[in-house]
């Protein structure tokens, strides 16, 4: 039961990271990232790779949003001066595209066979038998700061400029702010934290695959941010437990149903797509939305 | 060895092209980008595979009911989803997000009805013949000659009929189109039916040149969205030359790369044309 508690703690925590950095971006900004999940497979990937090559994990971890903030930020420079549905587009396709190259580049990520074995943070202090607890605790830790830090983001003077950016991008540059470079390191600072939430899953996962990073994923975040409430991390936050429990619950289910596994996937994935569908034509504010903090509904 | 490339990539780029015309007409005259178009591929091929299978009818005939049944789900589509968010003054990004709901929905339904692996339709076997030294099989040459007569089709609409004039009318300036008495939301549902008609004839052909599986469509949406890019959102003609040069470039990268990363040069010419011709090749849109 208490493995139970901690493996939600664990995959509802990350999944709220890596939603907050999409928060960031969207909530804040208003930047359709639709590849949220590419900056996850970068922190974890980067972060395994460069740990089995002996670089100290708090190193590997912070290459690995380095790499993703400079992934995220060219991106947004490519794109942000247009129309706002090309970032979509290109993250949608960056997103699939370096999935392609994770399972095709065999020498370097040994493709669909996956990573396993790599190091993990203090896992010779903790030892394996308590291992789980301690990285909740960790996880736990990590979103409390993450939380932290975007929520004093919102309220300084940056926050605000970006807010104002993402309701009337005209007024702001007519302030005198350089709303393009307000944009891109938005996109920079949440892809970054997804990376974050990347090499977390990676140490709780102990073994990835670029099949963990389908382009759902990023999707699964926008259900979170959407339905606490775009802007709001608390509601973030909520968001991701909602939807873990939901997943949980399923889960659960599934075991009095005799579906083959493909197809009671499959009926989850249509549950999400019904889930996202529904949102949007009957509560695109969430359930926490604020409506001066929405710009999803209009 | 390059002309074979050269011939995989007009074949390929046909098929392209023809789901290009139909996303860009889409994004045009609807002005959002529709994630979901892979799927109509996808779907139309699938309508063709079940007609033929059900029905006992001719392949040719499964083909024509299946298009016409896609373009029928498009305007049913546009009566249960589309409207309601455009009447509801629903944000371009809320739509595009139900698009994505919608694209992962049918995409995991047909996983549930046909199973994920990979089918074939019922047609015997082409047998390729040598021609000038390519390998080309009858069933290439026909798929080409159908996308070809497909497209003459699409300008032959747009430019001479009146309904294609109110699409072009809307596709400029929609204001100025509601307001000279163009019946908006039927010219909407003409473009949906017409988008997915040519998308249900897309993912046929594909279906044929290779096979059918449910992620058939998703898998080339982004080769799609760079030809359209390419040819310049709205530009019918942009987008079948944008399909062309998609196509072409792709097959021609497998000489230099291993294949498995030719979806990665659609990628590459999308974000050179997005930093430096923004507006597509012709500059037009």
């Amino acid at each position: 039961m208490l493995d139970y508690l901690v493996s939600i703690i664990l995959t509802a925590g990350i999944y709220a990271i890596f939603a907050l950095g999409l928060n960031l971006q969207w909530g804040y900004a208003g930047l359709l990232n639709f590849g949220h999940v590419a900056f996850m497979a970068i922190g974890a990937y980067l972060t395994v790779l460069l740990s089995m090559n002996g670089i100290p994990i708090f190193l590997a971890v912070l290459a690995g949003m380095i790499l993703a903030g400079a992934a995220g930020a060219s991106l947004g420079v490519a794109t942000l001066r247009l129309r706002e549905d090309y970032l979509a587009i290109v993250t949608i396709g960056f997103s699939e595209i370096l999935r392609f190259v994770l399972l095709n580049w065999s020498s370097l990520t040994r493709g669909s066979f996956g990573l396993f074995g790599y190091p993990r943070p203090f896992q010779d202090l903790v030892g394996m038998r308590d291992y789980n607890l301690f990285l909740a605790g960790l996880v736990i830790a990590v979103l409390l700061m993450v939380y932290a830090l975007l929520e004093a983001l919102s309220r300084s003077p940056w926050g605000r400029v970006l807010k104002s950016v993402r309701d009337d991008e005209a007024v702001a540059v007519s302030l005198g702010k350089n709303a393009f470079s307000y944009k891109v390191q938005a996109i920079a600072l949440g892809s970054a934290i997804a990376a974050l939430s990347g090499s977390l899953l990676a140490f709780y996962l102990q073994y990835i695959n670029p099949n963990n990073f389908q382009p759902v994923e990023t999707f699964y975040a926008w259900i979170m941010v959407i339905l606490g409430g775009s802007g709001n991390n608390r509601g973030t936050i909520l968001g991701a437990l909602l939807l873990w429990g939901f997943f949980s619950t399923t889960r659960f289910m599934e075991g009095y149903l005799s579906f083959s596994p493909s197809a009671s996937s499959a009926a989850r994935m249509i549950l999400i797509g019904l889930i996202l569908i529904g949102l949007m034509m009957f509560r695109p504010q969430g359930l926490l939305g604020r409506e001066e903090e929405l710009s999803i509904g209009r | 060895m390059m002309e074979q490339l050269i011939a995989n990539g007009i074949i390929y780029g046909c098929i392209i092209a023809l789901a290009a015309i139909g996303l860009s007409l889409a994004y045009r005259i609807l002005n959002f980008a529709n994630f979901a178009h892979g799927e109509f591929l996808t779907l139309g091929a699938y309508f063709a595979l079940f007609f033929a299978a059900i029905l006992n009818l001719g392949f040719p005939a499964a083909c024509f009911l299946a298009i016409a049944a896609t373009a029928a789900f498009g305007v049913a589509l546009d009566l249960l989803a589309w409207r309601p968010m455009r009447s509801s003054g629903a944000s371009r990004t809320a739509i595009m997000i139900l698009s994505i709901g919608l694209s992962i929905a049918i995409r995991n339904a047909l996983i549930i009805f046909f199973r994920p692996d990979a089918l074939r339709f019922p047609l015997p076997v082409s047998r390729g013949m040598s021609i000038y030294g390519m390998s080309i099989t009858p069933l290439q040459i026909e798929v080409v000659l159908i996308a070809s007569a497909a497209m003459l089709l699409v300008h032959a609409l747009l430019s001479r009929t009146a309904l294609g004039k109110s699409m072009r009318a809307l596709a400029d300036n929609p204001d100025l189109a509601r307001i000279s008495g163009i019946n908006v939301d039927r010219v909407i549902r003409f473009t949906w039916a017409v988008s997915m008609g040519l998308a249900a004839l897309a993912g046929i052909m594909y279906g044929l040149i290779t096979h059918l599986n449910p992620n058939m469509g998703w898998s080339i949406i982004l080769p799609m969205f760079a030809a359209a890019i390419l040819g310049g959102i709205g530009n019918a003609y942009g987008a079948m030359a944008g399909g062309l040069i998609i196509g072409i470039s792709q097959e021609i990268s497998t000489a230099f790369l291993p294949a498995e990363y030719k979806i990665a040069v659609s990628f590459l010419i999308m974000i050179a044309v997005l930093l430096f011709r923004p507006r597509g090749l012709t500059g037009g849109g």
